[in-house]
């Protein structure tokens, strides 16, 4: 037993001494050559620990002068027009019905989660998916309620091609401020078009099976669809961006940062 | 070696793995309980905040500013303001230094404040605990509400030396869904100064 505790106390011992002569090597190397009081190098040196941590990376930026006047454009747009149309419309329809109007979109668009959850091999998810479009489309008359998750705790599993593309490797490419559409770059802004094929609010003309009997008309259902997004969000998008001293690139690393955890889940 | 000798050893040798894998559980756990300790910590102070909240016969700064003063103590508002500065930290000569940390903490509360506001009712579970390092535990939070959950992680960090009214573990960057407000901050303030100075940025912290 008398071995055991020796070992055990040398080892001990032997971790304490090489981790204070390390300490004391490099305190003794600063106040010789840059003769930083005591106190500063400790705090750069905790301040260092973090710097690896929180590392940003510069990306390249190309279309940032285009990008900067559709910021302003887009901020323009809901200010003016998208706010106060959301807040009329606020006043005049109850929560409950732009709840279920909310809900009624997003069971409409099960296909492009579908499609998007088997691409990337997500089994268990596009059979959540499918047990939610099922429940709600008939227990949830039309999709305007949602007993998926309030009775079975099924969970929505969001996902559309620019995050299949992601999962796969691809790259984001350089950040696009779409006009109407906001923060977006090359890889989701190109995958609104597949996405657009399973959406069957869209229309399109050399497809089978279209909701809408004109563009006019899906581009109308979508401009309400945002609306009632907006009214039902009142004051969310206000409050981001006082967080912001530069609005672009604030609202340009918002959306990579989000998108990038998208694609992780 | 004869028998009675292979046996003795083959003894120590049991008592010493034992020793060490006793050690090793033992060590095991007290990383355990330290986040647990930490965990219930946090969602007594989110408690605490909720109480707050509900009583509706405190005026709305008063309560934002009750809150925000029960809060201080967990959170290390001084380094993520000079973590949102990066490499340009040292650069700063000391009074800008007490002045840009004195602007970001501010703009930090009044920031929290705004989304208080938003409060009706959610609730917050944890629902991962990570320790990445010794001396770091990320707390994965879901605020849940009547048709939203929204995923918040708390990155705190253990100090070397307690700090002066604060928390043995501090908060140093708050994640909400994927997007790190430290981080945020750090890229938004690198590109201003690429072609602003610091006072510039002060005084656009000032007017918020």
């Amino acid at each position: 037993m008398r071995y055991v505790v020796f070992i055990c106390l040398s080892l001990y011992l032997m971790s304490f001494t090489g981790c204070s002569s390390k300490v004391e090597y490099v305190k003794k190397e600063n106040v010789i050559f840059e003769k930083q009081s005591e106190e500063e190098i400790e705090e750069d040196a905790f301040l260092d620990e973090f710097e690896d941590e929180m590392k940003v990376e510069q990306k390249s930026d190309p279309l940032s002068g285009y990008n900067r006047v559709m910021t302003n454009f887009n901020d323009g747009v809901f200010e003016y027009v998208l706010a106060p149309v959301a807040s009329g419309y606020q006043t005049v329809v109850h929560k409950e019905i732009r709840s279920s109007v909310g809900n009624f979109f997003h069971n409409i668009l099960y296909p492009i989660r579908l499609i998007n959850n088997l691409l990337q091999g997500k089994v268990k998810n596009s059979g959540e998916e499918t047990g939610r479009f099922i429940i709600n489309t008939t227990v949830g008359i039309l999709g305007l309620f949602d007993p998926a998750k309030s009775y079975f705790g099924l969970q929505a599993h969001n996902e559309d091609f620019g995050q299949t593309l992601g999962f796969y490797g691809v790259g984001a490419g350089p950040h696009i401020v779409l006009p109407f559409f906001g923060p977006s770059n090359l890889r989701d802004a190109l995958s609104m078009y597949p996405d657009s094929l399973a959406n069957p609010v869209d229309y399109h003309d050399d497809r089978g099976y279209n909701l809408t009997n004109s563009y006019g008309e899906s581009l109308f259902l979508k401009a309400y669809e945002r609306v009632n997004y907006v009214s039902l969000h009142e004051g969310e998008y206000e409050k981001l961006k006082k967080d912001a001293v530069d609005l672009y690139p604030f609202l340009r690393d918002v959306y990579e940062q989000y998108r990038e955890k998208q694609i992780k889940e | 070696m004869n028998n009675i000798e292979k046996n003795k050893l083959r003894n120590k040798m049991k008592k010493i793995i034992l020793l060490i894998v006793s050690l090793f559980i033992l060590s095991q756990n007290l990383v355990a309980s330290e986040q647990t300790i930490l965990k219930d910590h946090f969602l007594n102070k989110i408690e605490e905040v909720i109480v707050i909240v509900k009583d509706k016969t405190l005026e709305k700064t008063l309560r934002n500013s009750k809150i925000v003063k029960s809060l201080t103590p967990m959170f290390d508002f001084t380094l993520m303001a000079k973590l949102s500065l990066g490499k340009k930290w040292k650069t700063l000569n000391s009074s800008d230094k007490k002045e840009f940390v004195h602007l970001y903490v501010e703009r930090m509360k009044q920031s929290y404040s705004s989304k208080l506001d938003a409060y009706s009712d959610e609730k917050i579970e944890v629902t991962k605990v990570k320790q990445p390092k010794k001396n770091r535990i990320e707390l994965v939070t879901n605020l849940i509400s009547k048709d939203n959950k929204l995923e918040i992680s708390y990155k705190f960090y253990k100090p070397k030396n307690l700090k002066m009214d604060k928390d043995s573990w501090l908060i140093y960057d708050v994640v909400i869904l994927g997007v790190s407000i430290l981080k945020t901050d750090k890229a938004q303030f690198r590109e201003y100064l690429q072609t602003k100075t610091i006072n510039d940025l002060m005084t656009q912290l000032q007017s918020k």
